[in-house]
């Protein structure tokens, strides 16, 4: 009787949250499937039965190729900066390069744009690349290079750069401070002992810090991969997916599709792809950290 | 173990209690949501809420306001699942027609034109809610789309009103000869420049034409195919190209534009009638501001006198299980003494005849009105009077066109392959 009860405990434990997930996200998850298999709009009751025919419309759109590109592109470049070049600056904050004090400063300086609402960051950015009287074009006019002044956010060849740069500024100083966490974690004697074999600061980043950081900078390329093709918010506030869709991405294709075009069954059918991706992320994490 | 029991006893007494309170309350509750949250528009609907209930003490409104944008939003999720409000806000036009066509809106022509209610409204105010004949909504007000400039870098730059498109351009070059900026706009959301190419469509596509295309009705191989169209989007590129506009237009949003024009940078905007509430105590009040309809092509074989204005009003849920309270609070809303306190309060314009005068309104408001009653009629905004997916190619074409990346034949070329398809899915449902 005993042991039944101990058995059962830690199910009764994991059961509220089991429960709240299967409503409100394994549900709605199958449930957008689903409703990825008809033609409605949240005007009209009727709904219509199409089989794969919003995928077959997905696949042929271009648009829905361009956003892919996109996000892509978000999850290279994020990850370049926001894991690699983070660590970069961790471990040089971390190498005692700098007094204590002026380590905590440029730590706090980084890691301040990520406590931001991304919609102030938005805002914010948008009038420093704002056309003529924003602060970039300001500085190049200043400084005469006049000719590379460009309409950052309103041309089709920089708004979605010009977004994914605002992005690494808010958050590689996050990641900095996480991947400092997780250097202070490796111990100090190691750097000591190859530091008495004469090891030089880059060898010791070589042979010590990446190899102590390397379950950390797993999980962070993970979450910065899952971030990137889960973006919307900051899309929407500084371009709205604009112009003519060259900053589109699949959360704000998505969005168009279903609150501008009513088209919710083909909204869905980018959400399933969306659900996809991120569960084939989530899925190598997984096995990368089964290998290990 | 007993005071365990005792809580549980103690809890289910004070939760039996809770729930047994306003079970004697028999009020009729009437959901009423709208998009003007903005603190001048909610004092009136406040009060005018407050005073209904006060005079109809069965019935309690519950009301609700989100914003523009996020109202597009809130109304389709609230359709979805099925808990449409008892009254909404709808724009006129297609927007409105969607809820008509899908079942969504109740059919309010016999309320209305079987009673005095009919003699409140012009015809013209009534005519956008109308679909296949009937009526499914209630105007509330009436806004238009005007250029408005600012007469003292006119006059110092001595350039006149531009009476046709050919005018407007010079006046462009001589103001940019000048060093100033001809037209302040902010196109990211390119519903702005929508507005634009709807009220040059009216003038360069034949009437006829026009309504059938945007209502879907004309034949697969003549739908968006009149030569007006790829006009119009050329008339909206010279603009573009001939640098009437400012600098990054695509990147700017209209209310930054908006407060260029206000701060006295730049000498003319297109903007609606129910922004020039916010002109006042700028220094483009102080320095003197004045507009004019956007002016006729020589050759367009469209209507010449129409301008881009529309009614916005409130439908009734087809699932209303209170129709006569819900027909009761609109009669009051749209009430002269009603109509006018909303003019006096908001400083918008009212669908109510007889609601703005020179007592209640700037006379801005009123030179507006004036130039409404005059106009052959009314190009509605286009955003919300074509289908919706042909109108999101429009306005993605509207942003390549001023970048340069499409010409007004690719973006038309590919409105036409999309209201095909809605088409054709519209003739499938």
């Amino acid at each position: 009787m005993k042991l039944t009860y101990q058995r059962l405990l830690p199910y009764l434990f994991l059961s509220p949250s089991l429960l709240l997930l299967a409503v409100f996200v394994y549900g709605p998850a199958l449930e957008n499937i689903v409703y990825s298999l008809f033609s409605w709009s949240s005007m009209n009751p009727d709904w219509r039965y199409v089989g794969f025919g919003n995928y077959r419309h997905l696949f042929s759109n271009h648009i829905f190729w361009a956003s892919l590109v996109n996000n892509t592109l978000y999850a290279v470049i994020s990850v370049a900066v926001q894991v690699f070049v983070a660590l970069g600056i961790a471990a040089v904050l971390d190498a005692r390069v700098f007094k204590r004090r002026l380590v905590y400063l440029f730590r706090t300086t980084f890691f301040l744009p990520s406590i931001l609402p991304v919609t102030v960051v938005g805002l914010l950015w948008q009038l420093i690349y704002q056309p003529t009287l924003g602060l970039i074009d300001q500085l190049l006019f200043a400084t005469g290079l006049d000719s590379l002044s460009r309409v950052w956010l309103g041309e089709e060849q920089t708004a979605m750069l010009a977004v994914i740069m605002v992005s690494q500024w808010q958050w590689t100083g996050y990641m900095v401070a996480l991947f400092m966490v997780s250097i202070a974690a490796i111990p100090r004697d190691l750097y000591e002992a190859l530091e008495m074999e004469g090891a030089s600061r880059l060898q010791q980043f070589r042979y010590i810090t990446i190899p102590g950081v390397r379950e950390a900078t797993l999980i962070l390329t993970v979450i910065t991969i899952f971030g990137a093709f889960k973006v919307f918010d900051i899309v929407w506030v500084m371009t709205a997916g604009g112009p003519n869709h060259a900053s589109e991405v699949l959360g704000t294709h998505m969005y168009r599709s279903a609150f501008r075009d009513d088209v919710v069954g083909y909204a869905s059918s980018v959400a399933t792809v969306i659900f996809f991706i991120t569960i084939c992320v989530g899925m190598v994490q997984l096995k990368m950290q089964r290998d290990r | 173990m007993m005071t365990q029991r005792l809580t549980t006893l103690a809890l289910a007494a004070a939760l039996g209690l809770a729930t047994g309170t306003g079970v004697a309350d028999a009020k009729t509750t009437v959901s009423f949501l709208h998009k003007w949250p903005e603190p001048e528009n909610m004092v009136y609907f406040n009060a005018a809420v407050k005073a209904f209930e006060e005079a109809n003490p069965d019935i309690d409104i519950k009301m609700e306001a989100v914003a523009d944008e996020p109202y597009k939003d809130k109304i389709r999720v609230l359709m979805a699942s099925g808990q449409v409000p008892d009254i909404y806000f709808s724009w006129s036009g297609e927007f409105g027609k969607k809820f008509a066509r899908g079942g969504r809106a109740y059919d309010i022509t016999d309320h209305v034109y079987n009673s005095d209610w009919k003699n409140t409204f012009p015809e013209a105010a009534l005519q956008p809610f109308k679909f296949e004949g009937r009526l499914y909504g209630i105007p509330i007000n009436v806004d238009a789309k005007f250029m408005l400039y600012n007469t003292e870098t006119f006059k110092k730059h001595g350039v006149e009103v531009p009476k046709t498109f050919d005018d407007l351009l010079a006046v462009c070059a001589k103001l940019k000869d000048a060093g100033v900026v001809p037209i302040n706009f902010g196109n990211q959301f390119p519903w702005a420049a929508s507005h634009y190419i709807g009220e040059m469509l009216a003038k360069l596509v034949p009437n006829d034409v026009r309504v059938g295309d945007y209502a879907l009705t004309r034949a697969d191989n003549e739908l968006y195919t009149d030569p007006g169209y790829v006009e119009a989007l050329k008339a909206f590129q010279q603009l573009n190209d001939e640098g009437c506009f400012n600098r990054g237009s695509n990147a700017l949003t209209h209310p930054i534009a908006r407060g260029s024009f206000l701060a006295g940078r730049g000498a003319m905007i297109y903007m609606q009638m129910v922004e020039f509430g916010r002109i006042g105590g700028s220094p483009i009040d102080k320095s003197g501001w004045n507009f004019f309809t956007l002016p006729t092509f020589a050759d367009g074989r469209g209507d010449p006198g129409i301008i881009t204005g529309a009614p916005d009003g409130f439908m009734v849920s087809a699932e209303t299980k209170h129709i006569d309270e819900v027909i009761r609070f609109l009669k009051f809303l749209t009430t002269p003494e009603q109509a006018r306190e909303y003019v006096n309060i908001t400083g918008m314009t009212s669908s109510v005849k007889g609601a703005v005068t020179a007592e209640n309104a700037d006379e801005r408001v009123l030179q507006g009105l004036k130039f409404l009653d005059a106009a052959s009629g009314l190009a509605l905004w286009l955003d919300t009077d074509m289908d919706a997916r042909s109108t999101e190619v429009l306005l993605a074409g509207s942003q390549a066109i001023l970048n340069g990346t499409e010409t007004p034949e690719q973006v038309m070329e590919k409105v036409r392959k999309t209201a095909l398809a809605v088409k054709k899915e519209r003739e499938k449902n």
